[in-house]
C-alpha cells in the first residue's frame, strides 16, 4: 500500500560509482582486450625470462618470456565470459523458479527446495572438477557445475522475496480484480523483486569468478597455452623463487573485479532499504564463498556509533 | 522461555541445562530426517554423473588393442555396466553404506583405502585452520569492539573487508612468497604425517591453515565486534561495572559469553567453505589431500574415485552442519536473536 518514493540512484554513493568504473573497465578488457594487447600473449621471448615491469614489458614476462600484461588482457575474456556464462545459467533457471514456486502449490515448492537442499550438499569445486571429469575437460563443461550450484541460491533468494511481496494485499487485490496471474506477477510482484535478484546476480558473479579463477588455476576448463587469470596465476606459481612479485598482479586484479562486484552489491541493498535487509542477506550456498553476512548489522551498528 | 533467557545471563542451572541438551538431541533427530533423504538426493546426483558420463570404461581400461567388442561387453557385466542406472546406483549405494566404495578402473586399489589414506591431511589442515580463525577472529573482533572508534577498530575493519575479497589460493600464495620464499622460516610445500614427529608436521600444516583461516578469521572478527558492540550496551554490562566487577571478568564472562553465537555460527557454516578452500590449499602447498587426488581422477576420467570423493566430502559437509546446529542449540536457546 506505500506509495512508491523516488529512490537516490546507486551511483551517488561513491563506492558504487569506482564498482561500476572498474567494472566497465573490465568488460572493455573483455571485448577488446586481445585486439588491444600490445604484444601476442603467446610469443615466446626466450631471450627475457621472468623480467620484472619495464617500459618494453609493462608487467614483466612469465617462464616462457611471455608479456604478463597482454596475456592478462587476452586472458579477461575467457575469465570473464565463463564467469558471466555461469551465473546467466544460475539466474535463468533460479530466478524464474523462485517466483514460480510460489504460485504452483505446495507439492512443486516442497519438491523444489529438497532439490535445492541437495545442490547445496555438493561443495562446488569438487562438483566441478567431478562434472569435468564426467563431461571432459573444456570451458563449457566447467562452466556448467558452477552455474548449476548458484540455481539454489537465486532460487532461495527469489522465492523469499516473491513470498514476501506475493503474500501482499494489494497482489491479492489486483487477483480479486480479475487481473490475469501473469498479469499480477509481472506488474507487481517482478517489480519488487528485482532489486533482490539485482544483489543477488551482483553477489553470484563475484563468486562464479572466483571459482572460475579456482578451476582455471587449477587446469579445468581452459588449456593452457590459452591465456586465463587463474592459468597466469598457476604458471607463476611454479617459479616463485625466480620471480616472487609475479603472482601478486593476476591475483590483485581478481580480487579487485570480485571486490568491485561485492561493492556494487552493497550498493543496491543500501539502496534497497533496511526493510528488505533480511532477504537479500546472502545465499546459503556452502562453498562459493560470496559475501558476508554483516552488512546490516554493520550498519545498523554504524548509525548507532554516528548518533 | 523467560527463565532460561535468564540463565543465559547468569549462571545456568541444571533443569534448563537439561532441556537444553533435550531440544539439541530433538535438533539432530528432526535434522537426520531432513538430511537422510538430502544425502540421498545429491549421492544420486553424484552416482548418475559418472553414468551420465559419454566414457566408456571397459573400453578405457581394456585399452586400444584388446578392446574387442565381447571383452568390452565382459568387462561391462563384471562391472555392472550394463545394469539400469536405478540398479547400479542402488548396489553402489547399498555398497558404500558398509564402507565399500568400489574400486578405482586404473589402480585397482580400493576408493576407500585411498580416501582413508588422503583425509589426514585435509582434516589436519581444516582443523588447525578452525583453531586459527578462532584465536586471530576472536582477538581481532574483541579488540575491536573494546577499542570501538579507534585506529585498532578501523584497522580490523579494513583489513577484513580486505581479506574478504582475496580468495583463499591468492592468500596462499601470498603466504609461501612471505614465509617461505621471503623468509625461508617455514616449508614452501609438501606434507609430513603426524607420525614422522609433531614438530614437521605443525610446520607443513601452519601455512596451508593460516591460507584458509584468514578469510574465515576476518568474517568470524565481523560478527563477534558487531555483537559485542551491541552486548556491551546492555543495561547488564553497565550493572556490573557499577557493581564494581573487574572488566576483565565481564568482558569473558558476562559479554563474551553472550556475543559469541553469531560468530560461532559463521564458524560452523563456514567450514564446508574450508573443505573447498582446503582443495586450494592442497594445490598452492603441494600437499597430497582429497582434492589432488580427486583432480588426478579427473583426467584419467576414474568414475569411481571421483564418485567416491564426492559422496565423502558431501556426507562430511552434512554431518558437520548438523553438528554445528546441535552444538548451537546446545550452548544458546535458539541460534537465532542470539546477541542481537
Amino acid at each position: 500500500m506505500r506509495r512508491r518514493t523516488a529512490r537516490p540512484s546507486v551511483l551517488r554513493l561513491p563506492s558504487a560509482r569506482i564498482a561500476v568504473a572498474i567494472l566497465a573497465l573490465i568488460l572493455f578488457l573483455a571485448i577488446f582486450g586481445s585486439a588491444l594487447a600490445p604484444q601476442n600473449p603467446l610469443a615466446i621471448d626466450a631471450g627475457a625470462l621472468y623480467k620484472g615491469p619495464s617500459l618494453h614489458h609493462l608487467l614483466g614476462t612469465d617462464y616462457l618470456g611471455r608479456d604478463v600484461l597482454s596475456r592478462l588482457m587476452a586472458g579477461t575474456r575467457l575469465s570473464v565470459l565463463t564467469a558471466v556464462e555461469a551465473v546467466g545459467i544460475g539466474l535463468v533457471i533460479g530466478a524464474p523458479l523462485g517466483v514460480a514456486t510460489v504460485f504452483l502449490g505446495r507439492w512443486f515448492d516442497f519438491t523444489a527446495n529438497r532439490v535445492a537442499d541437495a545442490l547445496m550438499t555438493l561443495p562446488s569445486i569438487f562438483f566441478a572438477v567431478a562434472v569435468t571429469a564426467a563431461l571432459g575437460n573444456g570451458l563449457v563443461q566447467a562452466m556448467l557445475p558452477v552455474g548449476i550450484l548458484l540455481i539454489p541460491g537465486f532460487f532461495r533468494v527469489t522465492r523469499a522475496a516473491t513470498l514476501e511481496f506475493g503474500r501482499a494485499q494489494y497482489v491479492e487485490a489486483a487477483e480479486l480484480l480479475g487481473g490475469s496471474k501473469l498479469y499480477v506477477i509481472r506488474a507487481h510482484v517482478l517489480r519488487k523483486v528485482l532489486p533482490t535478484i539485482a544483489v543477488t546476480t551482483a553477489m553470484s558473479a563475484a563468486g562464479a569468478l572466483l571459482a572460475v579463477s579456482f578451476l582455471t588455476f587449477l587446469g579445468i576448463g581452459v588449456q593452457p597455452p590459452a591465456p586465463t587469470w587463474g592459468g597466469v596465476l598457476s604458471s607463476d606459481l611454479d617459479y616463485l623463487n625466480l620471480a616472487p612479485w609475479a603472482p601478486f598482479i593476476p591475483g590483485a586484479l581478481i580480487a579487485i573485479t570480485v571486490g568491485a562486484l561485492n561493492a556494487l552489491a552493497d550498493a543496491y541493498r543500501d539502496r534497497a532499504g533496511a526493510g528488505t535487509g533480511a532477504l537479500l542477506s546472502p545465499v546459503a550456498d556452502p562453498v562459493i564463498k560470496t559475501h558476508s553476512t554483516l552488512q546490516a548489522l554493520e550498519a545498523a551498528d554504524d548509525r548507532q556509533t554516528a548518533a | 522461555m523467560a527463565v532460561a533467557e535468564l540463565t543465559v545471563a547468569g549462571g545456568a542451572p541444571a533443569a534448563p541445562r537439561r532441556h537444553r541438551a533435550r531440544s539439541a538431541a530433538s535438533r539432530i533427530g528432526t535434522g537426520l530426517a531432513v538430511l537422510i533423504p538430502i544425502l540421498v538426493l545429491s549421492s544420486f546426483i553424484t552416482y548418475s554423473l559418472g553414468a551420465l558420463s559419454n566414457s566408456n570404461p571397459a573400453a578405457t581400461i581394456l585399452g586400444q588393442d584388446s578392446a574387442t567388442p565381447a571383452a568390452v561387453a565382459h568387462l561391462d557385466q563384471v562391472l555392472g555396466l550394463n545394469k539400469p542406472l536405478l540398479v547400479q546406483y542402488w548396489d553402489w549405494l547399498s555398497q558404500a553404506v558398509r564402507g565399500n566404495l568400489g574400486v578405482s578402473y586404473f589402480t585397482q586399489i580400493p576408493v576407500s583405502q585411498s580416501i582413508a589414506q588422503r583425509l589426514p591431511v585435509d582434516l589436519s589442515i581444516a582443523i588447525g585452520a578452525v583453531i586459527l580463525a578462532t584465536a586471530i577472529g576472536g582477538t581481532a573482533g574483541t579488540v575491536a569492539a573494546i577499542r570501538r572508534g579507534g585506529w585498532i577498530d578501523r584497522g580490523v575493519t579494513l583489513a577484513c573487508s580486505a581479506m574478504s575479497t582475496l580468495p583463499a589460493f591468492v592468500v596462499g600464495i601470498i603466504l609461501v612468497v612471505v614465509f617461505a620464499v621471503g623468509a625461508h622460516w617455514l616449508p614452501a610445500n609438501g606434507y609430513v604425517g603426524p607420525a614422522g614427529g609433531v614438530g614437521p608436521w605443525l610446520a607443513h600444516i601452519i601455512l596451508p591453515s593460516l591460507a584458509l583461516a584468514l578469510p574465515v578469521a576476518a568474517d568470524v572478527a565481523r560478527q563477534l565486534r558487531t555483537s559485542l558492540v551491541s552486548v556491551l550496551e546492555q543495561n547488564y554490562i553497565t550493572g556490573a561495572r557499577v557493581r564494581g566487577l573487574p572488566y576483565r571478568r565481564i568482558l569473558v564472562r558476562h559479554a563474551l559469553r553472550n556475543a559469541a553465537g553469531p560468530a560461532l555460527t559463521v564458524l560452523g557454516n563456514d567450514f564446508p567453505i574450508m573443505l573447498a578452500g582446503a582443495v586450494a590449499a592442497e594445490a598452492v602447498f603441494s600437499l597430497p589431500g582429497l582434492g589432488q587426488l580427486l583432480l588426478e581422477a579427473a583426467q584419467t576420467r576414474d568414475i569411481p574415485v571421483v564418485q567416491g570423493v564426492l559422496l565423502v566430502v558431501s556426507a562430511f559437509v552434512i554431518v558437520i552442519n548438523l553438528l554445528v546446529n546441535a552444538t548451537l542449540s546446545l550452548l544458546y536457546r535458539s541460534t537465532d536473536g542470539v546477541g542481537a
